[in-house]
């Protein structure tokens, strides 16, 4: 069971099941506890190649035992999510721990990834379970209706669920290509249904820079 | 006296004339009332000795003794500061981690080599601490700096408490640590899974963990 510890530290009760959780993150633990890298996120050796090949490697170590286990990530703000049977996108360096009993998987964003500057593949967990995720800064959850579209700058943008579809959404004018374009060039817009994560903090992208 | 907690960064000292405080030298932010500011070469409490004590332990921070009337607030860094009230016990924390404490305290440094032989060396190097420590002990409050906010796990002897060597701040009360290492034929090939030291800490008293395995 997940729950949070202040807004920075995750405590999860384990009764002999398991967690996956990113590689050194544990910072104490009470009981018995049992750590072991999976090699490839634990998806096999089509997961662990498709990993390698996508530069979506996330080293992730499987956590058993029973007690309590205590996981921080140098002191980011950590959301979570619980999952029901819908999918949850992510990228690989913000995903803190899932339930064992959630897949891990990586799937292809085009042209928003390289905007986002965190590549073209992304990761995707789904499942029925809880995650956790980290972000700089305590992150909002956007809702996302049918009505309400929303747009994101890539550098803020940290996760989203459920049934969503993706444009890339670029503002660049004239003004831009003269060097005098605001920093906002380019925006991820969100339409259907589901819940976008966002952070108050911007990573540097290339969308920034012009 | 002790430490009121204003944010979350910063504490407020009341100093009244005959009650002397420590703190980190430069840790002072601002200050009311007439309040004198005076280095310690010493680098803390006790004689010529324990000042080459702690000079050969290399846990000699810059301190400095704050004394007068008023009220001083203190932080570093924009580090998240703890204030843990000791009621005579002994805390043990890293001495760069101190920011400020009450004179009531007595300060001294423990040979981790002491507690649990050529283990106890070890474990200093491997979490960066060296193999001396600093303690306190008393009646009195105490500000510790640490990375990103700190929480406390109690210490039961039917509940030992494992700490990654990297978060771990400080612990008081009657508490043994060893170091505790799961190595296995993984971290020989480099599969480990970054957790292969931990200090474990059995007894009764509490340990307290930041949420970072980031060093000051």
């Amino acid at each position: 069971m997940f729950r949070l510890q202040g807004s920075k530290v995750l405590a999860v009760d384990m009764t002999g099941d398991a967690v996956k959780a990113k590689n050194g993150s544990m910072v104490a633990y009470d009981g018995q506890m049992d750590f072991k890298k999976m090699s490839g996120g634990g998806e096999g050796i089509r997961g662990m190649v498709t990993r390698r090949l996508t530069g979506e490697q996330m080293t992730v170590m499987e956590v058993k035992g029973h007690g309590t286990c205590w996981f921080a990530d140098r002191a980011s703000e950590i959301n979570l999510v619980s999952l029901q049977g819908d999918k949850l996108y992510v990228e690989s360096s913000n995903l803190l721990a899932t339930d064992a009993g959630l897949r891990t998987g990586t799937s292809f964003t085009g042209l928003r990834g390289a905007s986002q500057g965190n590549g073209l593949f992304t990761t995707t967990v789904e499942g029925h379970g809880q995650a956790a995720i980290v972000s700089d800064g305590p992150a909002v959850v956007l809702r996302v209706s049918s009505q309400y579209p929303l747009t994101v700058d890539p550098g803020a943008y940290v996760a989203h669920q459920g049934n969503l579809r993706q444009s890339l959404q670029s503002g660049v004018t004239f003004r831009t290509l003269m060097g005098e374009g605001g920093g906002e060039a380019f925006q991820i817009r969100f339409e259907g249904d589901g819940l976008v994560y966002v952070q108050p903090s911007e990573r540097n992208t290339i969308a920034g820079d012009v | 006296m002790g430490f009121r907690e204003i944010n979350s960064k910063m504490v407020e000292a009341t100093v009244m004339p005959g009650q002397k405080l420590f703190s980190q030298r430069g840790a002072m932010l601002a200050y009311k009332g007439e309040v004198s500011f005076t280095p310690n070469t010493r680098g803390g409490q006790g004689g010529i000795m324990s000042m080459i004590g702690r000079r050969v332990a290399n846990e000699d921070t810059p301190l400095m003794t704050v004394e007068g009337s008023g009220t001083v607030l203190f932080g570093h860094g924009g580090h998240h500061v703890q204030v843990i009230n000791l009621s005579g016990d002994t805390l043990c924390v890293e001495a760069d981690r101190l920011l400020a404490f009450e004179g009531t305290l007595q300060q001294g440094t423990m040979f981790l080599g002491s507690q649990g032989g050529v283990m106890g060396m070890v474990r200093g190097q491997v979490s960066g601490q060296g193999l001396f420590t600093t303690t306190l002990k008393g009646q009195g409050a105490v500000a510790v700096m640490a990375h990103g906010g700190v929480f406390e796990i109690p210490i039961t002897p039917q509940r030992p408490v494992h700490v990654d060597p990297q978060a771990y701040v400080a612990h008081h009360g009657d508490v043994r640590n060893k170091l505790s290492t799961a190595l296995g034929w993984r971290d020989m090939v480099g599969r480990g899974s970054g957790e292969a030291f931990q200090l474990e800490l059995s007894g009764s008293g509490a340990v307290y963990v930041q949420a970072s395995e980031e060093k000051l």
